[in-house]
Parts: structure tokens; C-alpha cells; sequence
């Protein structure tokens, strides 16, 4: 009987590591195909994707370096991203706050309005964004791109927040004001800290949109010293000319630093997610 | 209470610097023209649109100054020129190229009249033969000036049509013997894609029904033709989707002009339809291998035909400050002159949009593919400009997204065809 439960136990470490084996594969494979088509030349990668590359040529970084300002644009990347997603954070767990413990009239009502954004297509919001950006006088401006990339994460981050706040018990809040907290102090010092989850994953979500966003980058600016990343990789194809080398050598460099932040840090992303989900 | 006065000194501060950052870079009198343009990184036009920006500001310096915004990729150019064009908000000068860019900006009155400056000068006066005026003209005023020719024929690897014992075919019937014979030969014929436009195949396509009578070289003609069920228009695509079945590469059907030209650097197929823009990458060893260019031919289509267009030209847009636009005329001249065009076909061997420019023996050293191929098309009895250069504003993505269908026998050519003219009806363009 116990040489059975082994044999059992055996059988499903097998397939759970196989399992595992399968999804590391799944999330790998597409950057060890990236980072060895950055070695390819054109033909090789489109005649044979697959194939190991026959000379490891850095020509395509070369290349990749020449025509496009990928570093200037890595860093606007970052700048950009970090703010839109503290100041989308920051705005929207207030939001989220005020809607899951405080009553007002027109709540539900404002709620909806607030949500129905989501579903507005981009390109209904290309021209007015567009107007409104260039009126204020923030075009081609970090600013203009911090301010639409918090306000495209909006809808989501006050959902997720909103429900957050809604999970934390009322008689935290209520201790505080005894113990003679005011509403700011009761926010910041012991409502955000519970709702940790739900912010982490709200700025998991509003960075990643606006690490990603390509069209309002191209809408909104036109100069180096403010355009992100996305836009770089546009410099490596055009309708009749190709160089698929240098593009998957730039997507190696835009992509391996984030890797690498992530290894070093994962630790600490991943404690902060599941950090207060077991609170309340 | 301390702190939070500095924190909300220091976001003040921070809001204040940000909304200071835009951009001014206008000096005292000089004229700033900010140029976005698609023409940058692997765009083989690059290195011509730099050369010319570079003159351009050493001859108008401290008058005018070209700022070049870059905007990757043909397809994001567009876009934005469009949201710009529905915000009423356009650079000084726009670029037409192949996405009718200059209809929509005339529909939304953003377009500067610039034949009084066209005439004021003899020698550009003279470019505006019946191809520009087709292109870049509107009720008899100017309003673009082109730079460079859409002259299109095929390319031909000459070892394999060597290998299956043919030569260049002069009319359609040879052309489909000579793909039976490299099929035989165990060669697949012709590369084609039905992606992004489908490029290559609407080439095809296109040669066909314009030389397959006056009913078919009328439509050709025409710009933004509703009625795709014409006979000339259903006998073509019957034969493209032969095509698909009988003498392409399996790719075609998803594939993109990268994928159809890649088929053709590889050796995998005989024949690729497309224009000189190409022949650069013949010599370059990152597509093709050593030694490629040596074995490429050019030909025109069967029936004598080639596609001759000027490419629509650039543009000079509405502006407040009236000496803004006087600088985007001097821009739009100087970037369209006949120096300029001559400099494009000796640098990157752009064909010349006017017939006045002479293919100079620097450029026949050069590009001796494109010679040849230019004395080829100065025979040429019948040209026209593209099957989906002439379509109504959207039609085009319809076609590569349901050409797929027709590739793969989901559809009948008249089936397509219905489909074709339903959405131009729809959408009918009124000249």
C-alpha cells in the first residue's frame, strides 16, 4: 500500500514538474527567439525561423544602435511610465477610497461614467486627446504623455481599487478617527496600507499599458528627447524595406534590462503583491 | 504641516518645469518648418530626404530652417497625418506618397493652392505634364508637386528562367506558358502575398486588367472606381486565384511583400513583381546571397505594360502666419526641383517623377538594372498607375483581408468582386 502511495506520489511530482518544465518553456521560448534571430541574418530568419543562427554576427546591434536613439528612448520610456503610474496610482486609490466607504449622492451614477471609459475605443479618442494635448501647449512634452497614459489606466486601477478599499474593515477606519486621526492621516497611514495588493496590482497593470502604448507616443510627440520605446522599433521596417536584424537586436536591448530588474527584484514584487491580500 | 507645504512646493515646481518643456528652438528671424516624415531609418529614401534637409537649411540659412520630425514605419506616418488632418492641425508641408493624403486634407480645406508659385517659375512649370496633373492636381489648380515615379515592371531570376528554357514573355499567353514551364522545371514561378495590401499581387493583378482591353485599361485609369464586377476585373482575379493555386509558394496566402520578396532573394521563386526601389536590396548579404544581383532581369509586363505614376507629391498646408507658408512653398520647390530628383536617382536610384530629368550616366553606372529597366519602359505601349493606388479611402485593408478567401477557394472571383464593389459604392469618392 505504501509502495503504491509512493509510486502515486512519484507519478504526480513527474507531471507537475512536467507542467512546470512546460509553462518555463511557454514563457521563454519567445526571448531566446528573439535574442538568437538578433544574431540572424534577414534571410536566415525568414526562410528558417527556427534555425540556429550559422555565424554570431553583432552587426544587427550595430545597425540597431545606428538608426535608432534606443537608450534616449529607454529612458523616456522609464521616466514617463513611473510617473503616469504613481500619479494614475496616487489619483485613483483616492477615487477608490471615496467610492467604497463614503456615501454621496450620484455615486453609482458617477461610478459608471467613470467606468464606462473602458470601453471607448482608442481611436474615438485619438483627435480629441490630440486637440485638447496641443491646446494646452503640451505637445511633444513628457507631460502630455503622463497625463494620458494615468488617465487610459483609469477605469481599471479604479476598479481594482475600489474593491480593495471596499475589503478593508470600517472599524480600522473608525479606530483611527478615535484615536484622533483626520481623514488625509486615516488615507495615507492606514487604509493605503492595507490595500497594498490592490495598489500593486493597479501599478502592475497602469505601468505595463503605458510601458506599451505606442499610438498616442507618436501622436503626442515628435522629438527624441521625449518619445518612448515602442515608437524605436517602427525605425527597422517600412513597406518596402526590412531589417528584422537590427529590430530583434533593439528588442534584445530594450528587453533585457527589464529582465534583469525583475530577476533582482522579484522578491520584493512579488511579496508586495501578496502582501495584505490576507489582511481583513 | 511642514511637509506637506514642501511637498506641494515641490509638485508646483514639478507641474511647472514639465509644462515648460516645449520645445522652441526659433531663432530671431529664421522661419522654422517642422517636417514629420516616414523617410528615416531602414526607408531607402533615408539617406536622400537627409542630403536634401542638410542643403535645404545651408541655402536658406538664417531665412528658413527644416526641423525633421522622425516618424517611423509608412503606415504610423499616415496615421498621424490623418488625425492631424480630422484636428485641423497639419504640419507645413505634408507628404502624399500612397495614402491619398492630399484628397482628405482638401476635403478639410487645409490645402495651399500653389499654382501661381508653380507658374512664377518656367522650369517647374514645365514637370506638370498630364501624369502630375492626374496626381497632384484638382480642378485645374496645383496643389502637390511629385519627386519621385511609380515605374513598376517584374524581376526575373535569370539562372532559373535559364534552368526551365524561357525567356521575358511579350504577351499574357507566354507569360502563363512560361509559368507552366518553370513549374515543370520543378521551380515555383511567382512570389505573391495577400498581406499589408498585397503588394506584389495587386501588381499582377492589375497588369492583367489593364491590358486586357480598352473596358480594362478605363478602369485602370480611373481614379476610385466603383464597379469591381466588370468582366475584365472577374477574368483577372479568376487568373490570380490560379495564381494561388497553381504557381505560388504556400506563404502567399498570410504573407507579407517581406515574405514574398525574401521567397525571391532565396531562389524559391522565378518572379517577383515590384519597382526599382528593390534593386538595392539584390546586392545587400543580409537578404540576399553573395552574388544575387548578377543573376536579376527586369522586365515590363506583357502587352507592353508598365506602371508609370508620378507618386503623389508633397504639399503645402493652411498656416496662420502667411511667411510660413511662402517658406513650405520654397521647401516643397526645392525638394521637387530637378537637381533634387537627379540626386535621388544617383544616390538610392529613385526614378525621377518628371521627364525632364535625364538619367544621367552616373545613375546608369550605378543602378544598370534600373537603365535597363527605364529604356524598357520608354518602349512600353500601355501604363497606368496601381490597382489599389486608384481605390476609394479603406478599400484597400478590405482587399488584403479578404483576399485570403480567394486564395484559398472560400470565395469565387465574383463573390470578391461583389465584395470589392459594394464597400467603394458605399464610399464613393466625389471628384
Amino acid at each position: 500500500m505504501k509502495k503504491h502511495t509512493s509510486a502515486g506520489r512519484r507519478t504526480a511530482w513527474f507531471f507537475a514538474y512536467l507542467f512546470m518544465a512546460l509553462c518555463v518553456a511557454v514563457a521563454v521560448f519567445p526571448i531566446i527567439w528573439v535574442i538568437l534571430s538578433s544574431f540572424k541574418s534577414n534571410q536566415e530568419i525568414l526562410s528558417n525561423g527556427l534555425s540556429w543562427p550559422t555565424q554570431w554576427s553583432f552587426d544587427g546591434y550595430r545597425q540597431a544602435l545606428e538608426m535608432a536613439p534606443i537608450f534616449q528612448y529607454f529612458l523616456n520610456s522609464l521616466i514617463v511610465t513611473v510617473l503616469s503610474t504613481a500619479l494614475n496610482v496616487l489619483a485613483l486609490s483616492m477615487a477608490g477610497y471615496v467610492f467604497a466607504k463614503k456615501q454621496f449622492r450620484g455615486k453609482n451614477l458617477l461610478f459608471s461614467i467613470l467606468s464606462l471609459s473602458m470601453v471607448i475605443p482608442t481611436t474615438a479618442l485619438l483627435s480629441p486627446i490630440y486637440v485638447t494635448i496641443t491646446k494646452l501647449g503640451l505637445y511633444d512634452t513628457k507631460a502630455a504623455l503622463v497625463l494620458v497614459y494615468a488617465a487610459l489606466s483609469m477605469p481599471i486601477s479604479l476598479m481594482i481599487l475600489r474593491s480593495t478599499f471596499a475589503g478593508v474593515p470600517k472599524e480600522l477606519e473608525e479606530a483611527a478617527y478615535i484615536d484622533g486621526a483626520g481623514f488625509l492621516r486615516t488615507f495615507f497611514s492606514v487604509m493605503m496600507p492595507c490595500a497594498r495588493g490592490g495598489i500593486a496590482s493597479a501599478s502592475v497593470l497602469a505601468f505595463l499599458e503605458g510601458w506599451n502604448e505606442f499610438t498616442f507616443a507618436l501622436l503626442l510627440t515628435s522629438s527624441g528627447n521625449v518619445r518612448t520605446l515602442p515608437l524605436s522599433l517602427s525605425y527597422f521596417t517600412s513597406q518596402f524595406s526590412f531589417n528584422y536584424t537590427a529590430m530583434f537586436a533593439a528588442i534584445t536591448i530594450a528587453v533585457i534590462p527589464s529582465i534583469i530588474v525583475f530577476t533582482v527584484f522579484s522578491e520584493q514584487v512579488n511579496a508586495s503583491i501578496v502582501a495584505g491580500s490576507v489582511k481583513g | 504641516m511642514k511637509t506637506k507645504k514642501i511637498l506641494s512646493i515641490a509638485l508646483a515646481a514639478a507641474m511647472t518645469l514639465s509644462l515648460g518643456v516645449v520645445s522652441s528652438t526659433v531663432f530671431a528671424d529664421e522661419i522654422v518648418i517642422n517636417y514629420p516624415t516616414f523617410q528615416v531609418g531602414s526607408n531607402s529614401a533615408a539617406p536622400v530626404v537627409a542630403e536634401l534637409v542638410d542643403e535645404f537649411n545651408e541655402i536658406y540659412a538664417g531665412q528658413y530652417k527644416i526641423v525633421v520630425e522622425d516618424v517611423p514605419g509608412d503606415q504610423n506616418y499616415a496615421d498621424k497625418i490623418k488625425v492631424q488632418i480630422t484636428s485641423g492641425q497639419l504640419p507645413p508641408v505634408c507628404y502624399g506618397a500612397g495614402y491619398k493624403l492630399l484628397d482628405m486634407a482638401l476635403g478639410a480645406d487645409l490645402v495651399v493652392d500653389i499654382t501661381d508659385a508653380v507658374n512664377a517659375d518656367p522650369d517647374w512649370a514645365a514637370m506638370f505634364d498630364e501624369n502630375w496633373e492626374a496626381v497632384d492636381c484638382r480642378d485645374g489648380k496645383i496643389y502637390a508637386a511629385s519627386s519621385e515615379s511609380e515605374k513598376i515592371g517584374y524581376f526575373y531570376n535569370k539562372e532559373l528562367y535559364e534552368q526551365a528554357g524561357i525567356e521575358p514573355a511579350t504577351t499574357w499567353d507566354e507569360f502563363f506558358a512560361n509559368c507552366e514551364a518553370l513549374k515543370e522545371a520543378g521551380i515555383t514561378p511567382i512570389a505573391m502575398d495577400t498581406a499589408d495590401g498585397a503588394w506584389c499581387t495587386q501588381l499582377l493583378l492589375g497588369a492583367m486588367i489593364a491590358t486586357s482591353g480598352d473596358e480594362g485599361l478605363e478602369f485602370m485609369k480611373s481614379m476610385y472606381p466603383t464597379d469591381y464586377s466588370i468582366q475584365p476585373v472577374v477574368d483577372a482575379i479568376t487568373r490570380i486565384q490560379e495564381f494561388y493555386t497553381n504557381y505560388t509558394t504556400m506563404d502567399a496566402n498570410g504573407g507579407a511583400y517581406e515574405n514574398a520578396a525574401n521567397n525571391f532573394f532565396s531562389g524559391n521563386v522565378a518572379m517577383i513583381c515590384n519597382g526599382p526601389w528593390m534593386i538595392g536590396d539584390f546586392s545587400d548579404t543580409s537578404k540576399a546571397p553573395e552574388g544575387f544581383a548578377d543573376k536579376v532581369g527586369v522586365a515590363i509586363f506583357p502587352g507592353g505594360f508598365v506602371y508609370d505614376s508620378p507618386i503623389e507629391g508633397m504639399f503645402v498646408t493652411k498656416q496662420d502666419d502667411p511667411a510660413l507658408e511662402e517658406a513650405a512653398i520654397a521647401m516643397v520647390k526645392f525638394f521637387t526641383s530637378a537637381d533634387a530628383q537627379q540626386k535621388a536617382l544617383e544616390m538610392q536610384g529613385m526614378v525621377p517623377a518628371a521627364k525632364t530629368v535625364e538619367i544621367t550616366d552616373a545613375a546608369k553606372e550605378s543602378f544598370p538594372l534600373l537603365a535597363d529597366f527605364i529604356d524598357q519602359a520608354a518602349g512600353a505601349s500601355v501604363s497606368t498607375a496601381t490597382f489599389t493606388g486608384g481605390m476609394v479611402p479603406g478599400l484597400e485593408d478590405l482587399w488584403s483581408t479578404e483576399l485570403p478567401n480567394l486564395a484559398s477557394g472560400a470565395y469565387t472571383p465574383e463573390e470578391l468582386c461583389q465584395i470589392l464593389t459594394d464597400f467603394a459604392t458605399e464610399n464613393a469618392v466625389t471628384e
